[in-house]
């Protein structure tokens, strides 16, 4: 039984004012002389006891007349029919839940939770529902299903909310293929979110759920909003030891729809804090703050930069981490050494190496003669200017240097022979030499095209304006790759991995003999990024936002990989090639045979700015024309309650019955007597 | 429209505070609406002479008188009377019950004296017993005219009594009664009325004429109350709360087969009776005397 206005049940309690009437004036009655009661006091106790049903009977007929009167004006109604229609038209409905970072600003996310358990609670037996967590992407999914009980006991058993941006597009297209195995018409999606503006980035404004599906947005989020956000944070990846203090730079902006002025910022290295700057917000929205640190040690550091000044903690915390590594041991062996500079086949390079203000490279400069096993051990690479002189004995040296990890750049000029070189040099070197070409004064060769991906070329995406006039044509090796071309097709620049080191072959010299390379503003960031290379590994990406995915920085065959998340719980890799998903801010500490690594993981800034999308927005945007205007159920029960209550009429049969208590009540209460 | 005044109307009555003229308005108002009667005379025992007036019966001249003295004289006679009436009246306090009007001990002293008027007036004696669990005054029957006086000073100053016991008085009556005589009981009945009714049979077993009137007031012969009371018994104090129209019926059941016992057991032991309503002209009291004591006017 439902009541169509159960306000008037209230009224319910007016049938108690009979039995208030009959306890009020159940006084003492008035006392009178008789001349003897002797003919009352022989009065029959089933009499007395019948007139005291009657009086019951009539108190009870009196309160239900009242009682079916409120009944009547509250509008009854039996729900069985109501419940019969209403499965009847049984629906699907696919119940989107914002997970994002930003619903979890004060008490959004159980709001939510709320909401989609009062969606839940509002199903009808045989309705089904699918229930989707979502963010940047659909975390959680609950399939379309009737066991709605399982759904509510997700839902009551979610934690907190997640770290992930809010993308709504997505997430409507997986709601919308969900409802595509619906078994029934009636279909409807309800997203439940704080709508952020920032959900809609990248939204398709041509896409629109299929036809009949309804859309019902449920807004949770909070009108006002304060927060304080780290925008952007930049930090250095990797030093050399010795190296300065370093600037960090941290943007820090006020998100919220009230404006916050005042908050501090502070910068610590490996747990300990080192700067402390204030914010001031007052005349501006955001502010870039200039952090201090230095990392004069070697190894891995753990940065945090912390925001205060809000209430919403969740994005004031960025992590970085620094590699600080030892210089570069460079040993050049020039082949071409000469008192007078301009001659010298090692005055440009070694100029290249050491000219900056805090060279990352220590260079160590060598004739021929002076290349050695002892040498070669104490560098990181080795460099051969046009040396054309080794002997067998120091070239077994660099061939076994490089294939035991060493790093080998050839640079050959016209001291170099081609057939010693490649019988010397042959197994290690990226290509055989041929022969020397040489343009003439009046023509010469430029680079044609370039590796614009490689670690040494990717940087210097710029016009290479070098002239050769000579160079050494070239054979590459079938396991070299050619990263630089000449203008006719010859390769200028190849390299190759032996072992467990790498050589690099640059088909012309390194001074001014056959080109003007050193001349360039090329040369120097040539120089320091092929060293690099060579040396260096490959820059592992250290730091991630929420919701990337990454493998863990592997030996060739690791034996024991080991990863923790920031709250120190160990992670899961997703396959054998230790890739985890950084779902939470933090630090993830990982072990790689013992060796530690750590990986930075950052909210995604976007995610803290909370101006709101009105619902009605997305609604135009993804409704599909040919649906008909969304119905809430209560709008739908209402109006089937309205149908049905026109030919029930429940409350004309219990006035009828009132009429009818009302004539019995005349008949009882004149047989009845105080 | 003129109303007719009905002397017999206890209302009426109620508004006369001297007995004796209540009790004259009564009996001179009862017996004007009777036919003479053929009767010539009840008195034989000869008093006294006077003066012959014109007018009188040529019949109680006393001849011889005339011819010794050749005057005119009349024989006065003193009746001897054959009817000796007591009258036993109920002051128990259940008799001093009223609904409105008249009580039913005012309306049994108008009663009473009424009767002593109406026997004095008879030239009967007549005596009066006044009693509640026992005798409060006794007057014993006579026929002088100051005996009637005295019998309504008696009971001019009649108080209400206490419980009712009306064997002793009757009892004490029945052996008090040298001659047959009349009793003439006036209660409401209301005592142990097997034992009162044995009582007048004995008395009526002795050869004395009995008439039994019991008075009860309107509202104990209908029970007209609605509204839920406490009820106190006048006599015994004691009480008894219910609501009067839920037990009406039962009520009148009750009183009817005691009303009925009572008429019953009185008229099978030759004792008239009589049931008075005091809203109810005295009438009916009168003539049931009157058909007892078996004289016309």
């Amino acid at each position: 039984m439902v009541f169509l206005t159960p306000l008037f049940l209230i009224g319910l309690l007016a049938a108690l004012l009979p039995v208030a009437i009959h306890l009020i004036r159940k006084e003492k009655p008035p006392k009178m002389m008789f001349s003897t009661i002797r003919f009352l006091k022989k009065t029959s106790k089933k009499l007395i006891l019948f007139q005291q049903i009657q009086q019951l009977l009539l108190l009870a007929l009196r309160a239900a007349v009242i009682a079916l009167l409120v009944i009547a004006f509250a509008r009854p109604l039996i729900d069985q029919t109501v419940a019969r229609l209403l499965d009847a038209d049984p629906q699907s409905v696919v119940i989107l839940l914002d997970n994002s970072m930003s619903m979890r600003y004060g008490a959004t996310f159980d709001d939510a939770k709320a909401a989609a358990i009062e969606i839940l609670d509002d199903l009808s037996p045989g309705d089904e529902a699918a229930l989707v967590l979502f963010s940047n992407s659909a975390e959680t999914v609950r399939e379309l299903t009737t066991d709605v009980n399982t759904l509510r006991s997700f839902v009551e058993g979610m934690g907190e909310s997640g770290y992930g941006t809010t993308r709504y597009m997505p997430n409507l297209r997986l709601a919308d293929q969900l409802l595509e195995s619906s078994r029934f018409e009636n279909r409807a999606v309800y997203m439940i979110s704080d709508f952020q503006t920032e959900g809609l980035e990248g939204s398709d404004d041509d896409w629109k759920l299929a036809p009949g599906v309804a859309f019902m947005g449920i807004d949770v989020g909070s009108e006002e909003s304060t927060n304080l956000v780290l925008t952007d944070v930049r930090s250095p990846e990797r030093l050399l030891e010795d190296a300065a203090e370093q600037q960090i730079l941290v943007r820090v902006r006020s998100s919220g729809s009230v404006h916050v002025s005042q908050g501090e910022v502070t910068l610590a290295i490996d747990g300990n804090l080192v700067d402390r700057v204030p914010v001031d917000l007052i005349d501006q929205s955001e502010q870039v703050v200039n952090l201090s640190a230095v990392f004069d040690t070697e190894g891995t550091h753990v940065g945090e930069v912390t925001l205060n000044g809000d209430s919403f903690a969740v994005d004031n915390k960025f992590y970085f981490t620094v590699d600080v590594s030892p210089k570069i041991r460079v040993l050049v062996v020039n082949g071409e050494a000469s008192d007078d500079w301009f001659d010298d086949e090692g005055h440009w390079f070694g100029l290249a190496v050491s000219s900056a203000a805090e060279s990352p490279f220590v260079l160590e400069l060598v004739e021929s003669a002076g290349l050695s096993v002892a040498s070669l051990r104490q560098s990181d690479v080795a460099v051969l200017l046009n040396v054309g002189d080794l002997s067998d004995s120091q070239a077994a040296a660099v061939t076994s240097y490089v294939e035991s990890g060493g790093s080998l750049l050839i640079a050959p000029g016209d001291r170099v022979d081609a057939d010693r070189f490649n019988q010397q040099l042959g197994s290690i070197s990226p290509a055989n030499l041929e022969f020397q070409g040489s343009t003439g004064s009046d023509d010469y060769l430029v680079i044609a095209d370039f590796d614009r991906r490689h670690p040494i070329l990717r940087p210097l995406e710029a016009n290479w304006s070098v002239r050769f006039q000579g160079h050494w044509t070239i054979t590459p090796n079938a396991e070299a790759d050619v990263l630089m071309q000449f203008d006719n097709t010859e390769p200028a620049l190849v390299e190759r991995s032996v072992g467990e080191g790498k050589v690099i072959l640059f088909a012309s010299t390194m001074d001014l003999e056959w080109n003007n390379l050193p001349l360039q503003g090329l040369f120097l960031p040539f120089v320091h990024e092929t060293l690099r290379h060579l040396v260096q590994p490959p820059i592992k990406q250290r730091a991630y936002q929420i919701g990337d995915s990454f493998s863990i920085a592997l030996n060739e065959q690791p034996n024991a990989v080991e990863a923790q998340g920031p709250r120190g719980d160990p992670l899961e890799f997703l396959d054998d090639s230790y890739v985890v998903n950084a779902a939470t801010p933090g630090l993830i500490r990982a072990t790689v045979d013992g060796v530690p690594q750590n990986y930075a993981v950052n909210i995604i800034p976007e995610e803290s700015r909370f101006a709101k999308t009105a619902v009605s927005n997305i609604y135009d945007m993804i409704i599909n024309p040919d649906t008909e205007p969304f119905q809430s159920r209560e709008v739908r029960t209402a109006q089937l309650i309205e149908e049905l209550e026109r030919p029930q009429r429940i409350w004309w049969w219990i006035l009828s019955l009132v009429v009818l208590l009302l004539l019995t009540e005349t008949v009882v209460a004149n047989r009845t007597y105080r | 429209m003129t109303e007719t005044l009905n002397f017999l109307d206890p209302k009426v009555l109620a508004s006369l505070h001297n007995l004796e003229l209540r009790a004259r308005v009564v009996v001179e108002g009862f017996l004007s609406g009777l036919h003479k009667s053929p009767h010539r005379g009840f008195s034989v025992e000869f008093n006294d002479y006077r003066h012959y007036q014109r007018g009188d019966d040529m019949r109680h001249v006393d001849w011889k008188l005339y011819a010794r003295s050749e005057k005119f004289y009349i024989k006065q006679y003193e009746d001897e009377t054959n009817v000796r009436c007591v009258i036993v009246l109920d002051t128990s306090a259940s008799m001093s019950y009223t609904s409105g009007g008249m009580s039913k001990l005012d309306y049994g002293i108008t009663l009473a004296s009424s009767l002593a008027y109406f026997v004095m007036r008879q030239r009967d004696a007549v005596g009066l017993i006044t009693f509640d669990d026992k005798i409060r005054d006794y007057i014993p029957p006579k026929c002088r005219q100051p005996h009637l006086m005295r019998i309504l000073r008696t009971l001019a100053q009649v108080e209400v009594g206490e419980k009712t016991n009306a064997v002793k008085p009757l009892s004490d009556l029945a052996s008090s009664l040298t001659k047959k005589s009349m009793v003439v009981l006036i209660t409401d009945m209301l005592d142990d009325e097997k034992r009162v009714i044995n009582t007048l049979q004995n008395l009526r077993g002795m050869g004395n004429d009995v008439i039994a009137f019991q008075i009860m007031d309107d509202a104990e012969l209908n029970f007209p109350f609605n509204e839920a009371s406490e009820f106190i018994d006048m006599e015994n104090n004691e009480s008894y709360i219910t609501s009067p129209a839920a037990i009406h019926k039962s009520y009148m059941e009750n009183l009817n087969e005691f009303l009925a016992f009572c008429k019953k057991q009185c008229q099978s032991s030759g004792v008239d009776y009589c049931l008075l309503n005091t809203a109810e002209p005295l009438d009916e009291a009168l003539s049931a005397y009157m058909t007892k004591r078996g004289r016309s006017f």
